[in-house]
């Protein structure tokens, strides 16, 4: 309670100093809002690694986020400039974008992000887990950064030129693994550095009734990734083998690898009749690869073909990949009559991969041959319900490269597929959809492929009271494939629910509420390699989802209102990996003066796994700062 | 009997409906300025104010173009209306059947890349009309939000499921406004059953936008990367698993296809990745976590195995 009184005390004299209502103000040449303060955070029981896998939020001063517009009155080399980010200031997730436009001259974007990629959980591949050894391996701490702007010139004009391009960067460092063969594996150091860059330009044709897009660009991939050891490291076999302990005692793996793509691409759209639009694309590419691959280590190895020990190795190698890929695309809409709409589309994915490593018998080629056809008939049965229905027929076939001396995979595709469904409108505070679709596959890839499923899907919307909306989601998916070696069956069952509440237009109270539950089971069987007896891989998954946000306005202060917030985000899940997230939240927010309001948040999370009791953690946090709006 | 009280009604019926003024013609938008001031007043604002000066005029449009009938691109012919002041007399895009709207918008928008695949969309097939999404007349960032922020609340009013999955514990960072729902989907659809957005590069999934050292092509090519793409094993929307996999842990999500079963003959289903025969005894822990050894699992340039 005394630590409450001074707060309250604050609120009264605050409450009582409110000056009079300023007249509204001009349209302003900038406006905007900045919310900038400092984050703590408790010590984070439990593990600080799964905490920076899922949150990964730090403690210090911040620029939570900042948005601001200018409309430039004189007009002189823009019409409007607007810039939004969030999370500077050492965030794990740090935006920027701006945007920024000249009436018939320009339009310009630019974006920029970099992201954190922290990912330690041990569970995840640690072999030794269950011999409590904590390695870590598969972990990284890796940023990634993506930059990018696009230029249009003269936007409303019948061409439009345009310029784009974007860099994906990622650096950092891992535990990866080092294998000389399956005898023997280890933990190593990982270094990551790696960069995509990608240009393309082309021009808009833009008439009433036809338009053409031509676009010429490429990519340049470059990968330096490096693995080392240089102390002496025995690996995750705990036993000797043959009476030999392996070992790896220096290591140097270096990836050298460049790659390239230049592509075209055509898009045309056209309504040459009011009752008919027409569409297609074109794309080429001839992606391509070079590798130059260096590897040496010491220490004690075995071959395993031959039961020979080693002491060291060299490998160097020079390998290329060639995919040339064409996809192609055409449809069309025809209205015959005033209700009755008709869409037929064909699309066509040629992707092929060519590649050769300096060792013999390397050469490999992937086929990928993808092929889909659908007519859809939407008929207006009443103003207020359509109907729909239609067929897909997906065909393709793949080849898969040889494995050691055996013969190419080669798998067929063909899959018919109905589709039907309802649109309903009864009024304007109630909306319905129910969508069906159910196929059955005379061929297919893989165990797990799309055979014989149904996939329904319903979706509605009730304005039930001008301050009360209700939407609800369920989707259902089901997959069998009857083949006795396999017997695969698989479910999915996603509803979901949320509420809008705003009593009075909010003025006092605003309550979001969603909830969600999701139910997965998949069984398929295998084959246990000792044995050659079959076994089954079951999987199940119950989970509940909420999220809700309860906000409360205080009476004004300085003639502006101040607001408390609670809710937060829940996730519990039973099943093969029971797990739950708790995120529970409380905001206050209270103006300090005319253009300034102090901000406050509390977060807690919590995350607990059964199985892996010591993956979890929990911890507090606590930001406040100021918002200024202008 | 029944006939003269036909006939009264008609008659009333008759008396209040306003003589038929003909074809309605274009008024102009000053015209419409006298009662809608504050929408005309703001729309100078609004990106849509281009088509005053713009060459192109969609479908219908008068020869001469817009210029002085902006409102009137969308609205339709408006003389009527400002005559008579009833809604009845004006097309309210807002209220049309959302085949019709998409119709008046695509007039326009289907001459753009973004919405070219409109017509095949899963939106325009369940009847969401742009309406839905982009407020017309509002300032540029309500009709078309830029901020993740805003982008997400959009998506996440209607996909009440797919949002939900996002307060699971490996996710994209959409909560945190890092990235929004439009950076993987095109919410106005593309010419393949699916949102998803493709690389413009090399019309693939657009998780290679970010996640470009997967993209290869890889001298040892991991073929459900190619054939099925990463939601073969990831779920990019939000899993209670590292790594966002569809299943608890690596050992399962791989073992689902990995089957140890032998190679059945060419052809056959299922056949892609039954093969070879592994030996490993997958009851020792060190052969539980697939993904251990068989680091470079989206594909490799030196291992057919994907161990290097």
């Amino acid at each position: 309670m005394k630590a409450v009184l001074p707060f309250l005390c604050a609120y009264a004299v605050l409450a009582q100093d409110a000056p009079p209502v300023p007249a509204p103000a001009a349209t302003e040449w900038l406006t905007g809002t900045a919310d900038f303060g400092y984050r703590w955070r408790t010590d984070v029981a439990g593990s600080f690694d799964t905490y920076r896998s899922v949150v990964n939020l730090g403690e210090g001063p911040k620029l939570f986020g900042a948005d601001f517009t200018i409309v430039d009155p004189s007009k002189r080399f823009f019409d409007r400039l607007a810039v939004n980010g969030i999370g500077w200031g050492g965030d794990p997730y740090t935006t920027a974008h701006a945007a920024a436009d000249k009436e018939r001259i320009y339009r310009f974007t630019f974006d920029y992000r970099n992201i954190a990629y922290f990912d330690a959980t041990p569970s995840f591949a640690n072999p030794l887990l269950g011999n409590g050894v904590f390695l870590n391996q598969q972990s990284f701490d890796t940023r990634r950064r993506m930059a990018g702007f696009e230029l249009e010139l003269r936007p409303g004009s019948r061409l439009v030129p345009y310029l784009h391009y974007t860099r994906d960067s990622d650096h950092g460092t891992g535990v990866t693994d080092f294998v000389s063969n399956s005898s023997n594996s280890y933990p190593v150091a990982n270094f990551l550095r790696s960069h995509t860059d990608n240009y393309r330009g082309g021009v808009r044709i833009e008439l009433n009734r036809f338009h053409a897009t031509l676009e010429q660009g490429g990519t340049v991939f470059k990968d330096d990734e490096r693995v080392t050891e240089a102390t002496r490291n025995n690996g995750n076999a705990s036993r000797p083998f043959l009476g030999e302990t392996l070992h790896l005692d220096t290591l140097l793996q270096a990836y050298g690898i460049r790659g390239a793509g230049p592509y075209t691409k055509a898009q045309v759209t056209a309504s040459p009749l009011s009752w008919i639009d027409f569409y297609g694309q074109f794309l080429y590419s001839m992606q391509h690869t070079d590798v130059n691959y260096t590897q040496s280590n010491t220490g004690e190895f075995v071959n395993l073909s031959s039961l020979l020990f080693y002491s060291a190795e060299q490998n160097l190698l020079a390998g290329a990949a060639r995919q040339p890929h064409t996809s192609g695309s055409m449809g069309v809409e025809v209205r015959p009559l005033r209700r009755l709409r008709i869409v037929e589309n064909w699309t066509t994915d040629r992707l092929h991969t060519a590649s050769s490593l300096q060792v013999a018998g390397s050469t490999q080629r992937l086929v990928d041959n993808y092929n889909q056809q659908s007519v859809d008939v939407i008929f207006d049965l009443t103003s207020k319900i359509t109907l729909r229905g239609g067929d897909r027929y997906v065909w393709g076939d793949t080849t898969a490269p040889a494995f050691y001396g055996l013969a190419p995979e080669f798998g067929t595709l063909k899959r018919h597929a109905g589709v039907a469904g309802i649109a309903f409108r009864p009024a304007a505070r109630l909306s319905a959809n129910f969508d069906f679709e159910g196929g059955s596959a005379d061929r297919f890839y893989y165990r797990t492929s799309l055979q014989d499923y149904r996939k329904y899907r319903a979706r509605a919307r009730y304005q039930a009271l001008p301050s009360l909306s209700v939407t609800w989601n369920l989707t259902i998916l089901s997959n069998d494939n009857p083949i006795p070696s396999v017997l695969y069956t698989f479910s999915s069952h996603d509803d979901g629910l949320s509420l809008l509440w705003t009593p009075k237009g909010g003025k006092r109270l605003s309550l979001l509420g969603e909830y969600s539950r999701t139910s997965v089971e998949s069984n398929i069987l295998y084959v246990l390699p000792q044995t050659f007896t079959s076994a089954r891989s079951f999987y199940r998954e119950n989970a509940h989802q909420a999220s809700g946000l309860l906000d409360f306005v205080l009476p004004n202060i300085r003639s502006r209102a101040a607001h408390v917030s609670v809710g937060g985000a829940l996730y519990t899940a039973a099943g093969t990996r029971p797990t739950s997230f708790y995120q529970p939240l409380a905001k206050l927010s209270l103006p300090v003066a005319k253009h300034a309001d102090w901000v406050s948040e509390w977060r807690w999370y919590g995350f607990a796994e059964p199985v892996f009791s010591l993956e979890g953690f929990r911890t507090t946090q606590l930001s406040t700062g100021l918002r200024v709006t202008r | 009997m029944l006939a003269s009280v036909l006939l009264l009604l008609a008659s009333r019926l008759a008396a209040q409906t306003p003589a038929p003024s003909g074809p309605a013609t274009y008024a102009g938008s000053d015209a419409c300025k006298v009662c809608h001031e504050e929408i005309v007043g703001k729309f100078a604002a609004n990106p849509h104010h281009l088509i005053e000066t713009s060459k192109k005029r969609g479908r219908e449009g008068p020869k001469e173009g817009w210029a002085g009938k902006t409102c009137e691109a969308c609205h339709g012919p408006a003389s009527n209306h400002t005559e008579s002041a009833e809604a009845k007399d004006i097309r309210n895009p807002a209220k049309l059947a959302p085949a019709a709207t998409d119709q008046l918008c695509l007039g326009c928008h289907l001459n753009q890349p973004a919405q070219a695949g409109r017509i095949q969309s899963g939106h325009a097939r369940s009847q969401v009309a742009c309406v839905s999404c982009h407020s017309i007349h509002k300032t540029p960032e309500e009709l078309k939000p830029t901020k993740a922020a805003a982008v997400n609340e959009k998506c996440a009013s209607c996909h009440v499921s797919v949002w939900a999955q996002f307060q699971r514990p490996y996710t994209h960072k959409l909560p945190q406004n890092a990235m929004s729902c439009v950076d993987c989907h095109n919410p106005h659809g593309r010419n393949m059953t699916s949102t998803v957005r493709m690389t413009a590069a090399s019309g693939e999934p657009a998780c290679l936008n970010c996640h470009g050292d997967k993209r290869g092509p890889f001298v040892f090519e991991h073929e459900p990367m190619r054939t099925d793409g990463c939601t073969a094993c990831h779920e990019p929307h939000g899993s209670s698993h590292p790594r966002m996999l569809t299943r608890n842990d690596a050992r399962v999500t791989c073992l689902e296809c990995h089957s140890n079963i032998g190679i059945p003959k060419p052809g056959q289903n299922g056949v892609l990745g039954g093969a070879p025969p592994a030996f490993h005894n997958l009851q020792s822990q060190r052969f539980q976590a697939c993904v251990t050894c068989h680091v470079k699992v989206h594909g490799s340039n030196v291992d057919r195995t994907f161990l290097r």
